[in-house]
Order: C-alpha cells, then sequence, then structure tokens
C-alpha cells in the first residue's frame, strides 16, 4: 500500500489550505485516493497551521506518521523547522524564504527571528530546495500566487500529470484568475526543474 | 461521480440526500461548517440559533411538524442542548431527527475532552459514528430512517479529524421521501409525569430492536476478516489507523456505538485469539465489552488524553511505530507561535486597559479568550459560554474589599445572546454591583465569522432582524448601559472607571466590527519615529502581529498593521502616527 505523505506548514492566514486542496483535487483528477486533515478554528489566529495530504490507491487515514513525510512544503522558515521532524529520511524540504516573527520572539530583549535560521535548516533537512515564490509572485504582480507556485515547485515529485494539476486549479479558482494561477504554476514547476 | 469533501460537507450532502427539510445550530469548532454547506442547498430551511438548547427545539418542532431535522452543535454545545435531548429521547420523533455532535479529542479549539458517546448512553439515544466524509455522508443520509424506524432521535458523533477530514465522498440522487404530516398524540408528545412513566417503557422496548439492528447489521457494524490471532474491535476516525497499523488483522468496525452490539462482539472474539479496542478517548466500547465477561485489552495500550494517530496505534498494536523520526531539533530554541488577536481587532485595545487598570476579569469564550495569553495576560479565569457574568457576580459579591470595583465579566457579543443573558437578569435582580463588558463585533467571529441575532444577517448573507445589545440591556432594566469605541482607549478609560464606582450593576458595550467578519479593508499602516523611542516596549507589549522588535528598536509591518493606532495611544512618547496625521 504505497502512501505519498505531503505536510504543508505556515502561518494562519497564508494560503496552506488552498493548496492542500488543490493538491488533492489533482489526485481526484488522476484518480487517486486521497485523503487530507485540514485546521479550523482557534489554530487559525495567527498560530502555526500545518495540513496533511496523504496520496495514494487507498489511503485509510489522513494523519502523516512523525518521520513518514516524503516531502514537506512550508511557507515560512521556522514552521519549515517546527515540522521538519515529520520527513523521512530521504524527504524534502520546499522552503519558501519568508521569516514571520511569531509573537512570543517579539517579547524577547534580543528581539527579531531565530538567529541563524537557514543554516539550521540546512543541517537538520535531509534536503531542502529553496523556493522564492513571494519574489516570483511579485514578478507576476500578484503575492497571492506564493500558494500555486509551491504547488508548481512540488509537482514535478508527484505522480499526477500537468492535465490533473490544471484541472485542479481551474476547480478550485474562479475564472478570472485561473490563467494567472495557471502561469505562476508552471513558474514554480521550472524553477525547480532549471535549479535542481 | 466521485467528489471531494470535507467530513462536515459530506454530512450537509448525506442530510440534503435524505431530504432534511431544517437545519439548525450554534456555531462550534469542529461542527460549524455543517450548517454553512447545507445552506448552499436552498431548497433546506437553514438557520443559526441563539444557542444549542433553541436550535434544538427548533428542530424538535420541525419534527413534530412530520419533516426531518437537523442539529449540529460541538461536544460541549450538546451539555447545553442537555435538556431537549434527554428529554426528546423519551418523546421520540416523527420526522426523523439527527443531532450532531462534534468531539474535540486533543482540544484543538475547546474547554474540556469530553467524549460524548456517554450522553448518546445517558440519554439512551441512537447514536451512529462515521470515520470519514464518505461514512459522514452515508450515515447522515441513513440516520434519518433509523430515527423513524426507532423513534428516537439519532446522535451523529463526529470528532474534530473526521469533521476536518477532506476526502473522496460518492454523492447519490435524493431520496423519494415526503413527509408524514403532524400527528397529535398528547401521551407520547407531552411529557407529564404520568407520560413519562409509561414513555420510559417505550425507551427500552425501543433499544431492544435497536439493538437488534446494531447485532445483525454487517453494514453498521461490518466484521473484515483477517488472521485469528488478533481480533481488534474500534470505531470512528481510530478505524483508520487500525486499518494502516495493521492491515493482516481481523477488525470488527464499529459505526452503530448506541446500543453496542455485544453478542456480535462475543462472536467475534471467540474466533479470535486476543481481542484488543482501539478507540479515541474514553474506553466507553471497552467497558461494556469487560462488562459483558468478554476478555478485552485497549486502555492500558493508548494514552488516556489527545487524539490518536498512525504511530501510536501502531506502539499500541506492534510494540512501536513503523516510522523513526530522524531529525533531531533538541537543542534548537524554537519560539512557539500561540494563536494572538488578530492586526486591528476591536478587542486588543480594551485588553491592554484591563491588564492597565489591574482589573479582575472573568473572561467568556471568543476570540477574546486569546486576551489571557502573553503579553496581554489579561483574563482571570475563563469556564464556558456565558459563564463569565456569573463568575464576575460571585466574585465581586465575595472577592472582599480588594475585588469592590475592579472586577468585570468580559463577554463577546454572541456569547451574550447565547447564554450571558439570564446571567445578566441574575445580576439586576440580585443587586450585582459588577460590571459587565459586552464586546460588540457583531459577529461569531472565532469559528470563522458567522451571523448571530446581532449581525442583521442570516446564514446566507441575506438581511435580517437585528437585535441591539445595549437596547436589549436597558429592556432588561440596567439603569447604567454605556457605549464606547473600543479604539479609544482615554474615554473607555475614563467609562471604565465611572462604571466600576458605580454602586449597582453596569453594562459598558465596545462597539466595533470584528476586522474579519465585517471584511473590512485595511487601512494605512502607522508609522514609528525612530529617533523619539525610549524602547520602552509599551507597543509591542499590545501583543499585535503587525509590530515587533527588530534591532533593538519596534519596526511596523506594513503588509499586516491596519493602522487601529492602539499602539500609538499606549506610546507615552508620542513616536507612533498614522501618516499624514498627527501624533497620539
Amino acid at each position: 500500500m504505497e502512501i505519498t505523505n505531503v505536510l504543508f506548514s505556515g502561518v494562519g492566514g497564508q494560503g496552506i489550505l488552498t493548496s492542500s486542496r488543490v493538491l488533492a483535487l489533482a489526485a481526484v483528477h488522476a484518480g487517486l485516493d486521497v485523503k487530507m486533515s485540514e485546521v479550523h478554528g482557534m489554530a487559525q489566529r495567527g498560530g502555526n497551521v500545518d495540513t496533511h495530504v496523504r496520496i495514494g490507491k487507498e489511503v485509510p487515514s489522513s494523519l502523516i506518521p512523525a518521520g513518514g513525510a516524503h516531502f514537506l512544503v512550508s511557507f515560512e522558515k521556522l514552521e519549515a523547522l517546527r515540522y521538519m521532524a515529520f520527513l523521512r529520511p530521504d524527504g524534502v524540504a520546499y522552503v519558501c524564504p519568508l521569516e514571520i516573527p511569531p509573537l512570543t520572539q517579539n517579547l524577547k530583549k534580543d528581539g527579531g527571528y531565530l538567529k541563524g535560521i537557514d543554516g539550521i535548516l540546512e543541517e537538520k533537512a535531509p534536503h531542502v530546495i529553496w523556493v522564492d515564490a513571494p519574489a516570483m509572485a511579485r514578478e507576476l504582480g500578484d503575492l497571492r500566487m506564493v500558494n500555486v507556485i509551491l504547488l508548481g515547485a512540488l509537482s514535478r515529485s508527484l505522480p499526477m500529470k500537468e492535465e490533473d494539476w490544471e484541472a485542479a486549479i481551474r476547480e478550485r479558482f474562479p475564472a478570472k484568475v485561473q490563467e494567472a494561477c495557471i502561469r505562476a504554476f508552471r513558474m514554480g514547476a521550472d524553477h525547480v526543474a532549471s535549479n535542481h | 461521480m466521485r467528489k471531494l469533501m470535507l467530513g462536515n460537507e459530506a454530512v450537509a450532502r448525506g442530510a440534503w440526500e435524505a431530504r432534511v427539510a431544517f437545519g439548525s445550530g450554534y456555531p462550534g469548532t469542529p461542527s460549524t461548517e455543517i450548517l454553512e454547506a447545507l445552506a448552499e442547498h436552498e431548497e433546506v430551511a437553514v438557520q443559526w440559533a441563539p444557542n444549542e438548547k433553541v436550535g434544538y427545539e427548533v428542530a424538535m418542532g420541525v419534527s413534530l411538524s412530520g419533516h426531518r431535522a437537523l442539529v449540529t452543535m460541538k461536544h460541549v454545545g450538546l451539555n447545553v442542548a442537555a435538556d431537549p435531548f434527554f428529554s426528546s429521547s423519551y418523546m421520540g420523533v416523527n420526522g426523523g431527527l439527527v443531532v450532531v455532535s462534534a468531539d474535540d479529542p486533543g482540544m484543538a479549539s475547546s474547554q474540556d475532552e469530553q467524549d460524548n458517546r456517554f450522553l448518546a448512553k445517558a440519554a439512551k439515544v441512537l447514536m451512529v459514528e462515521p470515520c470519514d466524509p464518505e461514512e459522514s455522508r452515508w450515515m447522515a443520509r441513513e440516520a434519518f430512517a433509523l430515527s423513524e424506524q426507532f423513534d428516537s432521535p439519532v446522535l451523529l458523533r463526529m470528532t474534530t479529524r473526521v469533521c476536518h477530514q477532506t476526502g473522496v465522498v460518492k454523492p447519490q440522487e435524493r431520496e423519494a421521501w415526503s413527509s408524514r404530516g403532524y400527528l397529535k398524540d398528547i401521551p407520547k408528545n407531552v411529557l407529564l409525569p404520568s407520560h413519562s412513566k409509561a414513555r420510559r417503557f417505550k425507551v427500552e422496548e425501543r433499544l431492544v430492536r435497536a439493538r437488534g439492528l446494531s447485532e445483525a447489521s454487517d453494514r453498521w457494524n461490518p466484521i473484515l476478516k483477517g488472521s485469528a490471532d488478533i481480533g481488534i474491535v474500534t470505531s470512528g476516525v481510530s478505524f483508520g489507523y487500525v486499518r494502516e497499523a495493521m492491515p493482516e488483522a481481523s477488525i470488527l468496525k464499529l459505526g452503530m456505538t448506541y446500543p453496542l452490539p455485544i453478542e456480535r462482539i462475543r462472536l467475534f472474539a471467540s474466533r479470535v485469539k486476543r481481542l484488543v479496542v482501539i478507540e479515541e478517548l474514553e474506553p466507553y466500547i471497552e467497558a461494556e465489552i469487560r462488562n459483558a465477561g468478554i476478555p478485552a485489552v485497549g486502555r492500558e495500550l493508548l494514552p488516556f488524553t489527545g487524539e490518536l494517530n498512525l504511530p501510536l496505534v501502531e506502539e499500541a498494536l506492534l510494540g512501536a511505530p513503523r516510522h523513526k523520526v530522524t531529525v533531531d531539533l533538541g537543542g534548537v530554541p524554537m519560539p512557539t507561535r500561540p494563536p494572538t488577536l488578530c492586526p486591528g481587532c476591536s478587542h486588543r485595545g480594551m485588553f491592554t486597559l484591563f491588564r492597565d487598570m489591574k482589573l479582575r476579569v472573568m473572561g467568556d469564550i471568543g476570540c477574546y479568550t486569546l486576551g489571557a495569553l502573553k503579553p496581554l495576560a489579561a483574563m482571570d479565569a475563563c469556564m464556558c459560554m456565558g459563564a463569565s457574568v456569573g463568575m464576575a457576580e460571585g466574585l465581586e459579591k465575595f472577592g472582599g474589599p480588594k475585588e469592590k470595583g475592579k472586577t468585570i465579566g468580559v463577554i463577546g457579543d454572541s456569547t451574550f445572546f447565547h447564554s450571558g443573558i439570564p446571567g445578566l437578569i441574575d445580576m439586576i435582580v440580585n443587586r450585582s454591583e459588577a460590571t459587565l463588558v459586552i464586546l460588540d463585533n457583531r459577529w461569531t467571529a472565532m469559528t470563522g465569522g458567522q451571523p448571530h441575532p446581532g449581525t442583521g444577517k442570516d446564514i446566507r448573507g441575506n438581511d435580517a432582524p437585528q437585535l441591539n445589545v445595549a437596547q436589549v440591556c436597558r429592556a432588561l432594566g440596567v439603569q447604567r448601559v454605556r457605549e464606547v469605541d473600543p479604539f479609544d482607549l482615554e474615554a473607555t478609560r475614563v467609562v471604565l472607571e465611572e462604571e466600576l464606582a458605580a454602586p449597582e450593576v453596569s453594562v459598558v458595550v465596545a462597539v466595533a466590527p470584528c476586522i474579519l467578519g465585517a471584511r473590512l479593508k485595511k487601512g494605512e499602516a502607522v508609522q514609528i519615529a525612530i529617533e523619539e523611542c525610549d524602547r520602552c516596549g509599551a507597543c509591542i507589549r499590545v501583543g499585535c502581529m503587525g509590530i515587533h522588535e527588530k534591532d533593538g528598536f519596534p519596526s511596523v509591518d506594513p503588509d499586516l498593521c491596519t493602522g487601529c493606532r492602539v499602539c500609538a495611544q499606549v506610546c507615552e512618547k508620542g513616536a507612533i502616527s498614522l501618516p499624514g496625521v498627527g501624533r497620539a
């Protein structure tokens, strides 16, 4: 029973739920089974959030076991590190180089962000692929494209075909942004293809 | 057809397929999306109730009319609706009545971890438990027929990971079903003691019949044949973990968990060497099995609190989890990231004042409970919906001179309509001198922005009658009712001081819409004149994501800051201002 596990992490409000849903839809379009677990309620108010997506021929449960994630897609660096232990020894982390200081960090007199986080991430993660999705989204003129860019980056490692992804994007987004989303998705995919 | 659905959406789909005529409930994580999804079907009457008890009672009236009704709530909501829940068990139904209790193992968004399977048993109400979205659909659909067949409400017991699990659902056509019409039946529906005594026997007869179905049904309680070495009894979300941890095991998957099919379990146990019960939270199934004299283990293999997951179930069944954690984060000083009030939230200024005025704050359930967290830390107690009012009255009366003029109850508007009003009546008639602060942001915000009686909108966004919080308080008989702007800290402080000093009950209503609920456009960010900053940290201590310390000085994130000016008003140096506006 082969199941591919993708864990998304970030800060409430970053569009993590949307990304996970598009991935799950792409799996359905590819004729696969999928289960996904998401976070609602209290956790959404600026706290850390994670969603679990599991894809396979048959997927009995929705939570990824610690040490069992093939891919970690993180919208924020600290939240990449927090969930790193979910990765398998051969797992890959796609990380957005974005820093959102948590309030608890604010309160410390030395302030700022976790020092040297890039190095810690690269040391701890089995394999890191940096995806500067915010920069690419700015290039496209729409910051909301961060989530589809990250999905594009991830897509090269998953069994779904390009048409499954396109169908998923068309199902999830309103008509007026679909083309822009598909362009952004391809940009993420090309980024990984050309740099790694 | 295969369709991707959230568990909660699937419940709504199943109810719609069963031609449910009516849905009600009160928002509460993890149940909220059920009614929102049901409201997308225009042919169903769907409405939010001020609380779960009222929602239940309206649904009961719909059932009496002969139509099918759904009522949804989180686990603690069923405590509020427990009175009609227990009594409706004696009345039975006319049109099918399905009650969703969404439990929250692990307390992701709740104040307790109660296992509502015990409530079904205590009320003698049939209970079914789905494990994933597709089961949520068909069990919701068939629960209505069960309700009519056994003349009982049916509890559809969900948990967070079933409600908020997305998966592939196979939607079906709608049932051919029509209302039975109203049937007058005084001995059945008027619960006078003499009638209830007779109904008590009907309840027991019904349970015998229902147990017969539970024992015989391969649909509700299927046996998955496997190895004879181990037999696992499980239900709900735990089934998926069991299936994945031990695909070779024999499994009795219980979809109907009240009444339990004890003889089916006994037969299953007789065919395996060892019987293990895997269930989340309390040993509800296991206790029944042991009471029936069937040897079983379970509880000692699992933690008594929190959600189950695959590694925990693997550890219970195999001795150790299959996956090893190889990334070691030991030694990394990982900061936590707790949820916080949103930038621009109308509660932030109020809790900043409560903290700085050193008030004794009896809090309540809502976004504003986050006012208890650092750096605000401005709440002394929070128990359950509506409790702030009574607790403030009690503490103020018996707290001695130190609490006099210091004690306030703090409650949101939705919570006030839910169950705060009887507490305020108690304050009035029993001559409380405490002050009640009502945070009137016009939305049930924590659950994602649902309308309530003060919003002026219904669940579909159409205009609806709107209650005014201050008017309600005056109508009850409160003489001192003041409205304040929670973004004007100084004016609010003066009003709070006056009302705390008044030797009678007073109500202060802080009126400003929820920035998310009302979909307000973000204002321009504040600016900091760094040369005037003395690094006192007061602006950081309002606890806002929009302002943080950078290289020893406060720094504003212009993408997050909404320009609400709470931080500007606590800055004694006047170093923070809006562009083009004078400093505070």
